[in-house]
């Protein structure tokens, strides 16, 4: 049987990666969304409300750019989602 | 016996903001019964000059800053301007004109009408041409990202037309909660907690359980365990890895690259391509949540109302909107051993024919196929059209499809 074709990807430039780029809207609303859900969820769940409590200190209004959003998603993810920090088979 | 009986798995990747002529409209000249560009097509700038469509889309920074996409500014696209009121016309023709209110620029404002060469998009185009490619699938809202990925999880956004939060009071459960009601499997998987989900307030809050990363996605892919349904989003954001490692934005919306989301794609698909088993079972739907306030040249559908209205004040154009109309179209492709290579599903542009697709037939098509349509629904989903019927009683011999190779 003759094998399948194979389609080379093209590689994305080295260059593209800027995570100083500005958070653009849908990325600020998402910080948004999180901040919501995030203090619903110290509401119903007091013991996750110290780390909690500090995050919801910081203020989103100060988020400019994709890192910025990237960090406060992570530790708000990782207390809405916590089994999403473990590799996958461990 | 028919693809459709052998169908296991059903994969939904969604990625963000294109449209379908910036993406697939090239095809056209080598591909006819692809509803893309002729060349022809236009659109007036603020000076009055006409800007014809230019093939010379760049895979970044052509679309910085972000096109307009939300209500107000689609109702311009698609009407060209004129006036709220009875009798007017669907034209296409504003989109010079809305990007011009970002830019400043006349020149830059013409960069909306770019489109890409089809060699440019090797994975996107491959997928379309090889497997089956929509001439009529519609964002479900004339507007932005969260209301329409809501139709994708539910059939409908409860009446939101933009990036609001809101909270789901009705009886309408989501594709994944009907799934496991009914005994069934389902995973919504996020790249990484850096990028998460884009459905937080009432799915990643009060569900955390049907959540995954886009690692464990892999992970089911080889070890045989993919549940019956996912959806996966890409990366929504540039940032570090936990090893150093530079993680890109996959999900090509504006400015983001677009090759790193062409890269995700390849490897979504080789994931499923690669593991035979998998590969003769599932059915993988490539579709874009919305145009990013990029041309397109077919008007969007009269449709089926779900039932909500969205007022003036939440529309942002004076007047309210009742759900009776699709958005903008998009780049869809679904992909399987069992459809016909080079299918192309009338839209528009064959009224005898035509098959219109709108976000709503996800949790349509799913919950048909799983669950024979048992659950509560928007009466806009349950008239959206399912795609399935696509598969064949053929399985292509493996030779006869294609695996991406030089992947990250």
């Amino acid at each position: 049987m003759a094998p399948s074709r194979v389609i080379s990807v093209p590689k994305t430039d080295p260059g593209a990666y800027n995570p100083k780029r500005p958070a653009g809207k849908l990325l600020l609303a998402q910080a948004a969304h999180l901040r919501d859900a995030l203090s619903k969820h110290v509401d119903e769940k007091p013991a996750d409300s110290k780390e909690a409590t500090e995050i919801l200190a910081f203020d989103i209004a100060s988020i400019k750019t994709e890192a910025d959003v990237s960090n406060y998603t992570q530790k708000v993810t990782a207390i809405l989602h916590p089994q999403g920090a473990k590799r996958p088979g461990k | 016996m028919a693809g459709i009986d052998q169908l296991k798995h059903i994969v939904v990747l969604m990625m963000e903001n294109r449209s379908f002529d910036h993406m697939l409209g090239g095809l056209t000249q080598k591909y006819p019964k692809i509803n893309g560009l002729t060349g022809n097509e236009s659109n007036p700038d603020t000076n009055g000059a006409i800007v014809k469509v230019q093939q010379n889309a760049e895979f970044q920074s052509q679309l910085d800053p972000d096109p307009d996409h939300h209500f107000p500014g689609v109702d311009l696209q698609i009407f060209g301007g004129a006036p709220q009121g009875p009798g007017r016309v669907a034209n296409m023709q504003g989109f010079v004109k809305d990007y011009f209110s970002q830019t400043n620029d006349v020149n830059r404002s013409h960069n909306i009408m770019s489109y890409f060469a089809p060699e440019n998009l090797p994975v996107l185009t491959t997928l379309a041409t090889e497997f089956a490619v929509f001439n009529g699938w519609f964002s479900s809202i004339p507007g932005p990202t969260i209301c329409n990925r809501a139709f994708a999880h539910y059939g409908t956004s409860f009446g939101q037309v933009g990036m609001d939060i809101f909270y789901i009071l009705d009886p309408i459960l989501s594709t994944y909660e009907r799934m496991i009601q009914g005994g069934h499997t389902a995973k919504l998987y996020y790249y990484d907690q850096p990028s998460s989900t884009m459905e937080i307030v009432n799915l990643l809050k009060n569900q955390p359980q049907i959540f995954a990363t886009y690692d464990q996605f892999i992970s089911d892919c080889s070890g045989g365990t993919l549940p019956e349904y996912c959806f996966i989003e890409p990366c929504y954001n540039d940032h570090p890895g936990a090893d150093g490692a530079q993680i890109l934005a996959s999900d090509q919306h504006p400015d983001h690259n677009v090759r790193e989301g062409e890269q995700f794609i390849a490897n979504t698909f080789n994931a499923i391509r690669t593991n035979p088993d998998l590969w003769m079972s599932t059915a993988l739907l490539i579709v874009y949540d919305e145009h990013g306030g990029i041309y397109d040249h077919v008007v969007p559908p009269a449709c089926t109302p779900d039932g909500y209205s969205a007022t003036a004040d939440n529309t942002g154009t004076g007047v309210p909107f009742n759900f009776d109309r699709l958005g903008i179209r998009v780049p869809a492709v679904l992909v399987s051993p069992w459809i016909a290579r080079g299918t192309v599903v009338p839209g528009t542009e064959d009224p005898v024919n035509a098959q219109i697709f709108e976000h709503a037939s996800i949790p349509a098509t799913v919950t048909e196929h799983f669950l024979q349509g048992d659950a509560k629904r928007t009466i806009r989903e349950q008239q959206a059209k399912t795609f399935l019927g696509l598969m064949t009683g053929t399985m292509r011999p493996d030779n006869d499809c294609v695996v991406f190779g030089n992947l990250s």
